[in-house]
């Protein structure tokens, strides 16, 4: 059985729990040794499992979801924490096809879902390289959103564009499947403006009661150019058709996604200072293609936008969805000590063998041990991972995902306490 | 037989299966034969997909180049051959599962064995699957699936059909990734896999075909 554990933490100020929570992540994400390894959660619908209210309640009263998470936070004591990931008010403003939420295509209680769709068909690369920003708006944004359909109706955008002679050309926007659209684009800026709001209001509410924010999460999210064309436009089986059939213009609709967002994570991070950029990646993992596909369609590309965004003083960090297993030699490649991983199921140990000096480090826990497992066992995992990822600093501990959906909030707090426990430099 | 054909599918070089499908076929080769070579490719691109040669790309490519032959040999079934001695099953992917690549390879490792398929999609609701035993007296209820969720809505479905007063009626198999003995049992199910095959011979032995 565990022995009664004293918390370290006990018996200190808000402020200096909270600058020493601050440092000791932040010297983590840096690569240096802190005192001892921080611990990071992801609650996610625990707000809801632990507060009595379903998930739909969760996006729809964010004072309700800040109050739940304050006290998980003092239930725990955790380094950092975060609490939904995402929102759905712009996806439902705008009718996005891509996405459920719970009440909203689900019921109150269901999980998020990302149901993929053919947007982009095999024949539109042609558009698509020709002039994406026009294809977008005129045949994706119709096909995408409910209430955009009436943008297929739309002059080609140069012909709005150009000045004067143009502007008579106006009107176009006068038709009402138009003016819907609109609105239902200003409904969305202002859903996502709440959002954000919200979110300042958390984080500066958290840090009063000595709990800073993740300040990974503050950058520009992009992804690799490869998942860029799969997950909203081409869908997985899709792209991996494409990989066969028009290797070509996958590689060519690449280069140009390469393009656009390195540009937009850089100017976001010159406006807001943030010098972190996420990238979750989806079907780089082992499973969905072979090394050969990886080393053409994949890894190139990714490598590519990561070093440039490290050019540009940027540190990205990417969700490694799945299992890498097979792909870490790879990773090695990346710069030293300029970008950070988050590790879902590959094999954690072998990570920080090849990975270890490369980059930050986060994961060791399976949600499936927190959901399912006992005391002891989360007691004898947190030990290992601390034992031989911790060395050196550089890794923060997080579960697979940063969810933690049906976990027992008991084995959380085993947790939590073992890392403090066995997580000392 | 066509080795051609079939290393073709296997060697994912989907033009050329379809234009020696097309020659076949001006030839006058059986429609069976084809449809034949098809499942002893798809049995090589499965071998290879297990044994980690082969990946989803792979599988999502033979699965799209089967669906182009089929649609080029079935017009030509003579009726007798066309029709199904192995019986009929439905297929779908439970409700709230969007997963259908394993499903697809199943119908069509179940359709070239000589069963009668009808494909209800994918996320499909208990309901669909009651009111389409209702409508096409299938034999068998093929349920796939792939998220934990998915468990529940097997369950569910199987629940439901036996409210329906069709449980009797017909037999049911469930099957893809996490399924096991234990989803078997939770859901009453009669029998489970985790491969086309084992679809294949639950069927049969269910149906007495051979
Ligand atoms: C491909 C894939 C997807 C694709 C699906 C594309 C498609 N059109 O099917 C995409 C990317 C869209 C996807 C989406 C999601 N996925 Co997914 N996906 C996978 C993946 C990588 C492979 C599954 C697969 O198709 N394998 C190929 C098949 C051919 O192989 P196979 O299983 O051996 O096939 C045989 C058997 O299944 C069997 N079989 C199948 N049906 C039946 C029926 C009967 C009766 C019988 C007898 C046999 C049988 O026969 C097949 C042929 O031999 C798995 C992970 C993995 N490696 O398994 C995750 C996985 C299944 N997905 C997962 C998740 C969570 C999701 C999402 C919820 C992600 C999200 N956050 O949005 C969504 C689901 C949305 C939804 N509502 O369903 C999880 C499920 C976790 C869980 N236990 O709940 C997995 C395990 C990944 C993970 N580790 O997290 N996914």
């Amino acid at each position: 059985m565990s022995q009664t554990f004293i918390d370290p933490d006990a018996g200190k100020s808000t402020e200096q729990l909270f600058a020493e929570r601050s440092k000791r992540i932040m010297d983590a994400f840096q690569m240096k040794q802190p005192d001892r390894i921080p611990i990071m959660l992801g609650l996610g619908y625990l707000l809801a499992d632990m507060g009595g209210v379903t998930r739909q309640e969760l996006y729809e009263n964010p004072a309700k979801s800040l109050e739940i998470q304050k006290k998980i936070a003092l239930d725990f004591q955790p380094d950092t924490l975060f609490g939904l990931f995402s929102y759905p008010g712009a996806s439902i403003a705008l009718g996005d096809q891509m996405t459920k939420w719970p009440g909203h295509g689900l019921g109150p209680n269901g999980s998020f879902q990302f149901a993929e769709q053919e947007f982009m068909k095999p024949e539109d690369y042609d558009a698509f390289l020709d002039d994406t920003a026009d294809w977008a708006i005129r045949t994706y944004l119709p096909r995408a959103f409910s209430t955009l359909k009436g943008f297929s109706a739309l002059p080609p955008f140069q012909m709005l564009a150009f000045g004067h002679y143009y502007l008579t050309n106006l009107p176009a926007f006068a038709a009402p499947p138009i003016v819907e659209g609109l609105k239902a684009i200003s409904k969305g800026i202002q859903a996502t403006l709440e959002v954000n709001a919200g979110v300042m209001e958390t984080i500066k509410a958290m840090a009063e009661i000595g709990f800073p924010f993740p300040a990974i999460l503050t950058g520009a999210l992009v992804e690799a150019p490869f998942d860029f064309m799969s997950d909203t436009l081409r869908g997985m089986r899709g792209i991996m058709v494409d990989i066969h059939r028009r290797p070509e213009k996958l590689l060519a609709a690449q280069e140009k996604v390469l393009r656009f967002e390195l540009e937009f994570a850089v100017n976001l991070s010159k406006a807001t200072g943030s010098p972190y950029a996420f990238l979750p990646l989806h079907r780089g993992s082992d499973g969905f293609m072979s090394l050969p596909q990886f080393e053409k369609f994949y890894w190139p590309q990714l490598k590519s936008l990561m070093v440039q965004l490290v050019d540009n003083g940027i540190t990205p960090w990417c969700f490694y969805e799945g299992v890498w297993d097979q792909r870490l030699e790879y990773l090695a490649e990346l710069p030293k000590g300029k970008t950070g991983g988050l590790f879902q199921s590959s094999d954690i140990f072998k990570v920080g063998e090849v990975l270890g000096d490369t980059m930050f480090i986060m994961g060791g826990m399976p949600n499936s041990l927190l959901q399912g497992g006992t005391v002891e066992q989360v007691r004898e995992r947190t030990k290992q991972v601390c034992e031989k990822l911790g060395k050196g600093g550089g890794f923060v501990m997080t579960t697979g995902v940063l969810e933690l959906e049906g976990s027992d909030p008991k084995l959380i707090k085993a947790w939590v306490d073992a890392t403090k426990e066995f997580g000392v430099y | 037989m066509s080795e051609k054909l079939i290393k073709a599918i296997a060697e994912m070089d989907d033009e050329q299966a379809i234009t020696l499908t097309k020659e076949l076929l001006s030839q006058g080769s059986d429609p069976m034969e084809i449809l034949g070579d098809c499942r002893s490719a798809m049995e090589i691109v499965g071998k290879r997909f297990e044994e980690g040669e082969y990946f989803i790309s792979e599988l999502i490519l033979a699965g799209e180049t089967l669906t182009a032959i089929s649609g080029l040999v079935k017009p030509l079934l003579k009726t007798s051959q066309a029709e199904k001695k192995g019986g009929k099953v439905i297929i779908g992917t439970v409700k709230g599962d969007i997963h259908d690549i394993a499903k697809d390879i199943v119908t069509f490792m179940l359709d070239v064995n000589g069963f009668e398929v009808k494909d209800l999609g994918v996320d499909v609701a208990p309901e669909i699957f009651v009111e389409t035993i209702k409508t096409d007296q299938p034999e068998i209820v093929a349920l796939s699936g792939f998220l934990t969720l998915a468990h529940t809505s097997m369950k569910e479905t199987v629940d439901a059909i036996k409210t329906a007063g069709l449980r009797e009626k017909v037999k049911i198999m469930i099957g893809g990734g996490t399924i096991d003995a234990q989803v078997c049992n939770f859901a009453k199910a009669d029998g489970w896999g985790t491969d086309a095959m084992t679809a294949v011979s639950l069927a049969k032995q269910w149906t007495g075909a051979n």
